[in-house]
């Protein structure tokens, strides 16, 4: 393993991308072959590098501190990993759901081209480089979701790439301050403390970083493409990618770049983003009738849960943010997998017309069950783990507020799941969907993988917490506080999670109430909350999207400009017209008439310029 | 080794009207492509010869006896023979197809390596006159070609070029004459020396000017620039990409920057001169770009702006606008002749050059909309394509020298540039399909493999612009600089 | 002193006039004589060699060229032109004299003196063995020219 190799996970998806592209759709088997091959090929990497660990590799790039700096180390690594294995499981998955979709090639390519903009995002050393990859990964998204086809594909492709965009934006302009306070791009060389110019750089950046995670409130283009795109992007980037990368950023700018401070005015930000995040998007998911608009509110709704954690500044409240970080992406990754499954076989996602698949997909349904309980909360999977994790260290900085949030969030997480659970694979049979039988295997395979990691996360956990976290928090918590976590993790006998399982109680009751009072029909279970009084109005303006700052953004916009057009710039365009145009067209008619083809006009602006040219060296010269 | 560059395009000219009269197409095509093939592989391979080193004057010899040919071969002379050699393979691969109609595809590629071996030699010389006489040979060769068509406009537009270049040609001579009488000398060194023993700073400021005449008339900078869009759109498709891809450079801001940074010296007077120049050329030219009807008149107003960059960072004088300088004279030859040769495949498609009268051949012709718009948005510096860069630092080291009115009226000026090409790209390729147009198929493959291959290098050169600009384009610039510094100082002004 | 001023000023004379005279049989002959003129000023200033080959080639070669094609061709139609252009050209060119002659006065105390190079072997050394390069130069501007002549030249096939 020598230090150019660095360059393979970054290089070889690109070619892979190229390859994929050029060869014809007729040969399909090839193709997938290929792709599928070439991510257990990187996934080998991924392990190797893993094992090393320790590995750097710059080359200058631009002068003035600008290099092509990767760097492999603990924390880069893991996430490389993740990344590696997820391209598998979605290689794999694809290979099935993505058979006859038009413009397949454009998919795969998109998709090994995230990997390569992804891997080489994590690995930057310097800013420039990153923020290079950070871009380039809009302009996938922004493919993989028109390639959903939909007739509103192209509109939540580019929502999401403005979005994406002002996040960037605000990271890059944080970057910039960063630059000017410390005079160095290079991310493994910079500790400031959050104050003043510093502080302004950091919330820019805890926007970047969050928004690519797909926090409140940049999330909105996520439901709109849990439908507008294909599943398996789904799958891939809102809930496995994006959270992998921003959570990364988020913790490097918290424990690397700023040293944050537990209870400091910035971390309190933090946490009551975090803690907005889970509460708002999960009530938010609790109404929704569509299985995958379901899963993707949950989605937004658990990257709240990891910035509480990271946003508490202690130490296991960090640790379980980061652990939630690659929990939620295995089990949210492997719930969107087990709606497309489903979407597979019956070609619906609605939760009116599904019901009681279980028999006819056993695999998909023991998968999703799985999946479900841990992003429940419940023990012992990783889910468990990581949520208690982050409750202690939100109940530690005191501010308990948050944790009510946390809990409230974990109620209706488990409520809307039951309700999905019992609507898709419990009850009745729903009739209007035909007989069907379980997918193939290289679509319940990574369901059924995810399952199990999630599983062993949470019973082992001893293996994720010590090789993949607690290097990560070395050297940021003081000297002899040990930082052992797994010792406790699954200790259910402590006020704090026995709170979690009076939650999930409380959300099994809730939702057999919700069922029974609505005619023993699942997906209507969530009707109680949802026309409880205050909320029932919330729930209307969310309908109408007031809560979307997108929407609002444009329409606010369009009254700005309609306000600007009447008021300056039907004005200015007035002079612009009589003005300037006529100047500038003036300009570009004499001109124009002056180029009359004749050659001695042409040969006395020549003779002129060297009177000219001549002329003014002489004056120069005195 | 060196002389091949000059002599086996020559060589092969000489031959191939011969060989024209046995194969009139497919030996013409093989041997003109072969051609281009060897000089990018000398390139290479001299490039790596002097990797590092200093610059070489090789000194040929004949069976024993030393010849007295002197060619000098340093970074600056490298770097415009790879432009050379690979823009001129991308054409001539162009041509294969494209000079299919005009007849006579043999004397083309005659005429077409003359200039070529024109344009090279004058990248080799250590001597005032050689520049002037491979200076005429290669006009001589483009007066020809751009009169080969043989249609009225052709023969008019090839004239006035001929008597335009006549005036510039005749007072580089008297500049040169000047020179020689003062100094008795005409190699570099020698004059360079000369000059600054004497303290004759008004003979020099004359003889400037009479250069500026010269070789700004043949880069086309305003005021000298009036035949360039009469005889660009005229030429052959190929050939207005040779003219101004690369002749306008190599005769033009080549022999500049060699005669005024390395022999003279840029004192700040020429360096006012030359920027003020390239400022003027720049506005003027994209102002009058914006009022064109003609895809390839509105081209060539386009290179005369560009080029106007081009001496705006040379004439600078930091190392930086020499760098960024020469890297848009890359870019620019790279970019501009994708654009020419594909005004030309839409010429052919469709038999007009008025914009007004295209529209919508995007969907018929996918290729060429496709590298049209990289060639568009690469001249006009759109991000992570090449001129991008280029402009970038061109306008980074006016800031750098405090010449912020230079560095805004650039970025304005970029802005045109980006508005006129934004219109090429509207009225040709997007929009509606016009009836008229509803048959027409894409350029044939030669053309097709061309445009793309320019195209590719354009992204290319773009994403990896820093190897690119450590590589190539540094070495030309040192050289340059450190011409710049041994000529320095001693002229007074 | 006064022969040399006759003879310049013949020869601007003569040169503008080859411009200005729209009878292209006069122009050429216009060209002749200022060729013949600057021919003797070579002479008068020891310069045999580039005496010799400005009036054969120019007042000799050239003229004939010339004069034979127009005895061969028909002139086309006048082209109408403004009645501006006529005298801009003159004008300017009266501009030009006045202030190339200021320019002149100025420089002339301060050009320092053009040294007579020292004669390094006589004309057929100079063109072969010291300016070797030049001759590969014009060997590229005699095919340059044999081409386009070929070239312009050609015949037009059938399927132009």
């Amino acid at each position: 393993m020598t230090a150019p190799m660095l360059l393979l996970p970054i290089l070889l998806p690109v070619a892979i991308a190229l390859v994929v592209l050029l060869i014809p759709s007729r040969v399909k088997a090839v193709r997938e072959v290929i792709s599928v091959l070439a991510s257990i090929v990187l996934l080998y990497f991924a392990w190797s590098f893993f094992t090393i660990k320790d590995l750097t590799w710059k080359v200058g790039w631009l002068g003035n501190g600008v290099d092509f700096d990767l760097r492999l180390y603990h924390f880069s690594a893991f996430i490389l990993l993740g990344l590696a294995g997820f391209l598998f499981l979605i290689a794999l998955y694809s290979t099935v759901k993505m058979k006859n979709v038009p413009r397949v090639r454009e998919y795969y390519a998109y998709v090994f081209l995230t990997a390569a903009f992804a891997n080489g995002a994590v690995l930057s050393n310097n800013f420039v480089p990153l923020i290079f990859f950070w871009e380039g990964l809009l302009l996938t998204l922004y493919g993989l979701i028109t390639i959903g086809g939909k007739k509103d594909s192209n509109r939540t492709a580019v929502k999401s790439f403005i979005l994406g965009g002002f996040c960037d934006f605000s990271m890059i302009l944080g970057v910039a301050i960063l630059w000017k306070i410390t005079g160095t791009l290079t991310l493994s060389e910079i500790s400031v403390k959050p104050e003043g110019l510093a502080a302004a750089s950091f919330i820019l950046m805890v926007v970047g970083a969050i928004g690519k995670a797909g926090a409140m409130p940049f999330h909105t283009w996520i439901p709109d493409a849990a439908i507008d795109a294909p599943v398996t992007v789904m799958a891939f980037i809102p809930a496995a990618l994006e959270k992998l990368l921003g959570i990364y950023f988020l913790a490097r700018i918290t424990l690397d770049f700023f040293v944050l401070e537990k209870n400091s005015t910035l971390a309190i930000v933090l946490m009551t983003i975090g803690a907005a995040t889970i509460v708002l998007a999960v009530f938010m998911a609790l109404i929704q009738k569509d299985f995958k608009r379901l899963l993707s509110y949950h989605a937004v709704s658990q990257v709240g849960y990891m910035i509480l954690g990271i946003g508490t500044a202690v130490p296991i409240g960090i640790a379980g943010g980061i652990f939630h970080m690659i929990n939620h992406a295995m089990y949210k990754c492997g719930l969107f997998l087990s709606s497309g499954s489903v979407e597979h076989r019956c070609g619906t996602t609605e939760l009116k017309k599904l019901g009681g698949l279980r028999q006819e997909m056993p695999l998909t349904a023991f998968g999703f069950a799985v999946c479900a309980l841990a992003i429940s909360g419940v023990w012992p999977l990783n889910g468990f783990v990581s949520k208690e994790m982050v409750f202690h260290g939100a109940v530690e900085t005191g501010y308990i507020i948050f944790a009510v949030a946390a809990w409230v969030g974990a109620i209706l997480t488990f409520a809307s799941f039951l309700k999905a659970g019992h609507s898709v694979f419990l009850g009745p049979r729903g009739r209007d969907v035909p007989a069907v039988k379980e997918s193939e295997s290289p679509v319940f395979i990574p369901i059924l993988t995810l399952a199990g990691l999630c599983i062993l996360f949470g019973v082992y956990n001893k293996l994720p917490l010590k090789e993949f976290i607690e290097p990560i928090l070395e050297g940021h918590v003081e000297a002899g506080e040990h930082l052992d976590f797994s010792a406790h993790a699954l200790a259910v006998f402590n006020p704090i999670a026995l709170i979690s399982v009076g939650c999930l109680v409380i959300a099994l009751l809730l939702h057999l109430y919700g069922w029974k009072k609505a005619g023993r029909k699942a997906y209507l279970a969530s009707e109680p909350v949802h026309k409880f009084p205050v909320l029932k109005q919330i729930y209307d303006l969310a309908e109408k999207r007031i809560f979307d700052i997108y929407e609002q953004g444009i329409r606010f916009l369009k009254g700005l400009s309609g306000i600007l057009f009447k008021l300056v710039d039907r004005p200015i365009d007035a002079f612009y017209e009589k003005g300037v145009t006529a100047v500038g067209r003036a300009f570009t008619g004499v001109l124009r008439a002056a180029h009359t083809g004749h050659y001695a006009n042409y040969l006395a602006w020549s003779i002129g310029g060297l009177l000219a040219v001549a002329g003014i060296i002489s004056l120069l010269l005195k | 080794m060196v002389f091949l560059f000059i002599a086996l395009p020559l060589v092969v000219a000489g031959i191939l009207p011969l060989v024209g009269k046995v194969s009139k197409k497919f030996l013409p095509d093989l041997l003109a492509n072969a051609v281009f093939i060897v000089l990018l592989v000398l390139v290479f391979f001299e490039g790596r010869g002097i990797a590092g080193q200093e610059a070489a004057v090789r000194e040929l010899s004949w069976l024993g006896e030393p010849l007295n040919i002197r060619l000098l071969l340093d970074g600056f002379s490298l770097f415009m023979l790879f432009a050379v050699a690979l823009v001129g393979f991308a054409i001539s691969l162009f041509s294969i197809d494209y000079m299919d109609h005009y007849g006579s595809k043999a004397n083309f590629y005659a005429l077409f390596l003359v200039m070529i071996a024109g344009m090279n030699g004058l990248l080799l010389v250590t001597d005032l006159f050689q520049i002037y006489v491979f200076l005429e040979v290669a006009a001589v060769a483009s007066y020809a070609l751009v009169a080969f068509g043989l249609g009225h406009d052709e023969l008019e537009a090839s004239f006035k070029y001929l008597m335009l270049s006549a005036v510039a040609s005749a007072f580089l001579l008297a500049g040169i004459v000047l020179i020689f009488g003062v100094t008795g000398a005409l190699d570099f060194e020698s004059v360079s020396q000369g000059l600054a023993a004497l303290d004759s700073r008004f003979l020099v400021g004359l003889c400037a000017a009479f250069f500026i005449l010269g070789f700004g008339l043949k880069a086309a900078l305003v005021p000298f620039h009036a035949w360039l869009p009469d005889a660009h759109p005229s030429a052959p498709a190929p050939i207005s990409a040779a003219l101004s891809g690369l002749l306008i450079k190599v005769s033009g801001v080549y022999a500049l920057t060699r005669v005024f940074l390395n022999v003279f010296g840029l004192t700040p007077a020429l360096s006012t001169v030359l920027m003020y120049l390239g400022i003027i050329s720049m506005v003027v030219a994209a102002l009058l770009a914006l009022g064109q009807t003609d895809i390839k008149r509105m081209l060539a107003y386009s290179s005369i702006s560009q080029v106007g960059y081009i001496v705006l960072g040379i004439g600078l004088g930091t190392p930086l606008g020499i760098l960024g300088g020469l890297f848009h004279l890359f870019n620019h030859a790279l970019a501009k002749s994708l654009l020419f040769l594909n005004s030309g495949s839409l010429q052919m498609a469709t038999g007009t050059r008025k914009l007004d009268e295209m529209g919508g051949l995007g969907k018929r012709m996918p290729v060429t909309s496709v590298t049209t718009l990289v060639g568009s948005l690469s001249i006009a510096g759109v991000p992570p394509l090449n001129g991008f860069w280029s402009k970038l630092i061109i306008i980074v080291a006016l800031i750098q020298a405090g010449r912020w009115a230079f560095a805004l009226i650039a970025v304005l000026a970029s802005v045109l540039t980006l508005w006129y090409y934004l219109l090429i790209q509207r009225k040709a390729f997007f929009g509606k399909l016009n009836e008229k147009w509803a048959s027409v198929r894409e350029a044939p493959f030669w053309m097709t493999v061309s445009t793309v291959l320019l195209a590719l290098l354009c992204i290319a050169t773009g994403i990896f612009f820093a190897g690119t600009v450590n590589s190539w384009v540094r070495p030309a610039a040192d050289a340059v600089v450190k011409g710049l510094q041994t000529a320095l100082g001693s002229l007074g002004f | 002193m006064i022969i040399e001023i006759a003879l310049l000023c013949g020869l601007v004379v003569f040169s503008a006039a080859a411009i200005i005279f729209r009878d292209l049989l006069r122009s050429a002959i216009c060209l002749a004589v200022a060729s013949l003129l600057l021919g003797i000023i070579f002479f008068r200033m020891k310069a045999p060699y580039i005496g010799a080959f400005e009036i054969s080639v120019v007042a000799g070669l050239i003229t004939v060229l010339f004069i034979v094609t127009i005895a061969l061709t028909k002139t086309g139609g006048d082209v109408r032109e403004s009645k501006a252009a006529a005298w801009i050209f003159p004008l300017f060119f009266v501009v030009f004299l006045v202030l190339d002659f200021f320019v002149m006065r100025g420089l002339i105390g301060k050009i320092p003196a053009l040294g007579a190079a020292p004669e390094e072997g006589g004309f057929g050394d100079v063109l072969w063995k010291a300016r070797t390069f030049d001759l590969v130069g014009q060997i590229g501007v005699i095919f340059a020219g044999v081409l386009a002549v070929l070239a312009l030249f050609r015949k037009r096939d059938k399927d132009e």
